[in-house]
């Protein structure tokens, strides 16, 4: 919604966060983007996120110190440098916290009451924020303190031991289980976080303000919920066995694809795909069960056929067909793609000494319109200073 | 409290990613009302043998908690009666192939009629617009679409197909997304139709790498390993396919690894000197960090590496996560029972709440129909030959 900032969903709303890490970070770009206020504090030399690799490249192709995650994370927020260990710092803090509905934290918990961010204390001081923590392993539990990454929250909430599937698995039985590429974990510790604020936010009439506890390992094993449900339905999943049993990932002459055939129809128009085929039309392969059994076999011929066509003929053939396939997406084609051109999933904003770039904004359209970021990621300003 | 009592949603959601939606918001005290049909079963009360999985699951995550109502929306007294419940809904959820609702006489326009305030999400795989806005798709496809399949693999492997959870990332972005609309109708009074594309989740998840290449930086599968640190990886724990998973943040935890090893001379290693030497030294650290850890148990070592100061944790099966008691305390995993009494694991909400302790699953999933007393009785007031009446007709079916 350009130059409509105040009919953004959430216009209006006043958020503080503390983001020494992604999961913290992200729950306060998402709300952002949605049109919050967010103010990121950050201690002198900034926040670590400004240091983590990999660095833009600028526009003579040179390496900046723009990190691509904090540039991403931080697009659209505004920033102070406050000092904590300092009175004068507090009270810094407490002046924005005063002000706002909203506050993420991801100080390790054992250094909270040092810098007065302790629940009790913040709960004392605004009785209506929602004071929203976010950590690997949650504030409250026996791991509370625990150090996490996304590497170490993905495989504590199980979906890391589940992967890879299918063809990587195929390929390399014996290596270890594998993350998610990116942030996936701390990310969707993030998101969880970014409910908790806005479910608790709901609740402020009746309720005041709360403490909301953020786990990533929680949410993590949130979205992997289903393993779960395939333990008590009496199946303990191991990433072998999980693989789909035909389709999946399909090498192409030119790239993958993914093919995913749940459905009758899907598999009648497979077979369309495929040409009909002596093996497909086989009449025991008209039973859903029998194509699960012979999977293997299934999927010799579908690799076959595929390895000596293109990725984007075979899927647009076949999603006329309505045959579930995509193509394995290099950043560089999504950028370029037409579908996200049309969808204004990209903004081309200043990413400070890195330039003018194409940054995701949301996957989020509301009324029929794409979102909008204010502005790139905030500067490191200097440090705050407060007359006492 | 649970702090979404009072919110009504008419779920016409199907499959994982929108249901996990509705679900998220029930355990939050929303009122979801799945709108079903014999004529149409969600995919989780039908057999999957595409899973491995012959006979539905007995209890569905995605459903619980949910109230269930019969209707058949291929006929016109269905949709009628579906505008019925919208009417006296805050929020209707879908998650067909764009145009679906529409077709049906459930778009947004025709619910706005019936409810003017009406918030409506709908949840599909590219989105309501665009070009491929008609492409069918599940959530390993939303994977290769927004480029975190491409991400996600072994170095000199293929990409990696992004399981359930990527369904159920949308599914919690859109409730995100739905409460941000909800703010907006408090603040405005207006509904809003919120589109959430399954693919652009998939891509909001790697924004920063879409970034690097639009700034011509190279991408590329990494497996396990990190741009900053090493060692960071699942290295082999004793016992069969049994991992242990860390990551050396800085200079401190590099030495209390080295600690944990027994290895304190390699602390003061000059070729480990430093993040950027480790980094250099990347492969010769996973091997001496894999031949340390295939000989311890892979729990008891992330304790102990937990209480050095490193980040670790076990790469973690099923049961473990089920019988955990650290996600026991925090409600992350909860028992539930089935229709015989037996007791089952369950995934909790993913938040705490200090004033919310009574958030959660209170139910299992519902018998279809089973609560049609409540919604036709109670909500819309139908009384009894009415509803026979729907019912002979196959309205209610």
């Amino acid at each position: 919604m350009p130059g409509q900032e105040d009919q953004a969903p959430l216009a209006g709303i006043r958020i503080v966060a503390i983001a020494q890490g992604v999961a913290s970070a992200y729950a306060a770009r998402l709300l952002a983007t949605m049109g919050a206020r967010v103010l990121l504090v950050e201690p002198a030399g900034g926040s670590p996120l400004r240091r983590e690799p990999p660095f833009l490249p600028g526009p003579s192709g040179e390496e900046t110190e723009v990190s691509a995650l904090f540039a991403y994370l931080a697009a659209g927020v505004d920033s102070a440098v406050i000092d904590l260990a300092s009175s004068s710092g507090r009270e810094a803090l407490d002046q924005h916290l005063a002000e706002a509905d909203i506050f993420f934290d991801d100080t390790p918990p054992g250094e909270r009451a040092a810098v007065a961010l302790d629940e009790a204390g913040i709960a004392a001081r605004f009785p209506r924020l929602l004071h929203v923590s976010v950590l690997p392993f949650g504030a409250q539990g026996d791991k509370a303190g625990w150090k996490g990454a996304d590497l170490i929250v993905q495989h504590a909430g199980g979906e890391g031991n589940l992967l890879p599937n299918g063809l990587a698995v195929e390929m390399f039985p014996g290596r270890a289980p594998l993350k998610i590429g990116g942030h996936f974990g701390e990310m969707q510790g993030g998101i969880a976080a970014a409910l908790g604020a806005l479910s608790a936010l709901w609740a402020r009439p009746e309720a005041g303000g709360q403490a909301v506890d953020i786990s990533s390992q929680d949410a993590m094993l949130a979205v992997g919920a289903f393993a779960i449900q395939r333990l008590g339905d009496g199946s303990v999943e191991h990433r072998v066995e999980r693989s789909f049993r035909y389709g999946g990932v399909i090498p192409c002459a030119d790239g993958h694809l993914e093919l995913l055939t749940l459905e009758q129809r899907q598999w009648d128009g497979l077979v369309r795909l495929l040409g009909s085929p002596d093996w497909a039309t086989d009449p025991a392969l008209a039973s859903s069960i029998e194509r699960g059994r012979r999977g293997p076999e299934i999927n010799r011929h579908i690799r076959e056929w595929a390895s000596v066509r293109r990725v984007d003929d075979i899927v647009a053939e076949g999603q006329k067909l309505g045959v579930p396939l995509a193509r394995y997406k290099s950043p560089a084609e999504i950028l370029s793609g037409e579908q996200e051109a049309h969808r204004g999933l990209f903004q081309s904003i200043d990413m400070g000494g890195a330039g003018l770039l194409d940054v995701l904004v949301s996957p989020f359209h509301f009324g029929g319109a794409a979102l909008s970021l204010r502005s790139g990621p905030p500067a490191l300003a200097g440090m705050l200073e407060v007359t006492p | 409290m649970r702090p979404l009592q009072g919110i009504r949603i008419a779920d016409f959601t199907v499959h994982n990613a929108g249901p996990f939606c509705t679900h998220l918001l029930s355990q939050l005290g929303a009122e979801v009302i799945k709108i079903e049909s014999a004529m149409r079963l969600d995919a989780f009360r039908k057999p999957h043998p595409v899973y491995g999985r012959e006979g539905p699951a007995t209890f569905d995550q995605v459903a619980s908690n949910k109230l269930s109502v019969r209707i058949n929306l291929k006929k016109a007294e269905g949709v009628a009666l579906a505008k019925r419940i919208v009417a006296a809904s805050d929020v209707a959820a879908e998650s067909f192939r764009p145009g679906v609702m529409d077709r049906l006489g459930l778009g947004y326009a025709d619910l706005c009629a019936v409810r003017e305030d009406i918030v409506m999400l709908s949840v599909s795989s590219s989105g309501q617009s665009g070009p491929d806005s008609h492409f069918a798709g599940y959530a390993p496809l939303f994977g290769a679409w927004g480029g975190l399949g491409e991400l996600t693999g072994y170095a000199d492997g293929p990409p990696v197909e992004i399981r359930h959870v990527m369904d159920h990332t949308v599914g919690m972005n859109a409730a995100v997304a739905l409460m941000a609309a909800l703010h907006r109708r408090r603040a405005s009074g207006q509904g809003v139709h919120v589109d959430v594309a399954a693919r652009e989740v998939a891509a909001s998840l790697v924004g920063d790498l879409l970034l690097l290449a639009a700034a011509g930086g190279a991408t590329a599968r990494i497996g396990n390993a990190h741009p900053r640190m090493a060692p960071h990886g699942v290295y082999p724990a004793a016992g069969e396919d049994r991992w242990l998973a860390l990551a050396v943040e800085d200079d401190a935890a590099w030495t209390a690894l080295c600690g944990v090893m027994k290895r304190p001379d390699l602390a003061s290693d000059p070729r480990f000197a430093d993040g950027a030497s480790r980094i250099r030294h990347r492969e010769t650290l996973d091997s001496m960090v894999s031949h340390w850890s295939a000989g311890v148990e892979a729990n008891a070592a992330a304790e102990q590496l937990q209480h050095a100061g490193v980040a670790a944790h076990a790469s973690w099966t099923t049961p473990e996560i089920a019988a955990d008691a650290h996600l026991r305390q925090r409600g992350a995993i909860v028992s539930v029972a089935e229709p015989d009494g037996t007791l089952r694991a369950a995934v909790g909400v993913p938040l705490r709440l200090s004033k919310g302790e009574d958030i959660g699953i209170l139910r299992g999933t519902p018998r279809l129909g089973e609560h049609e007393d409540y919604v036709y009785g109670e909500i819309l007031g139908m009384g009894r030959a009415e509803r026979l009446a729907l019912e002979a007709a196959e309205v209610i079916h």
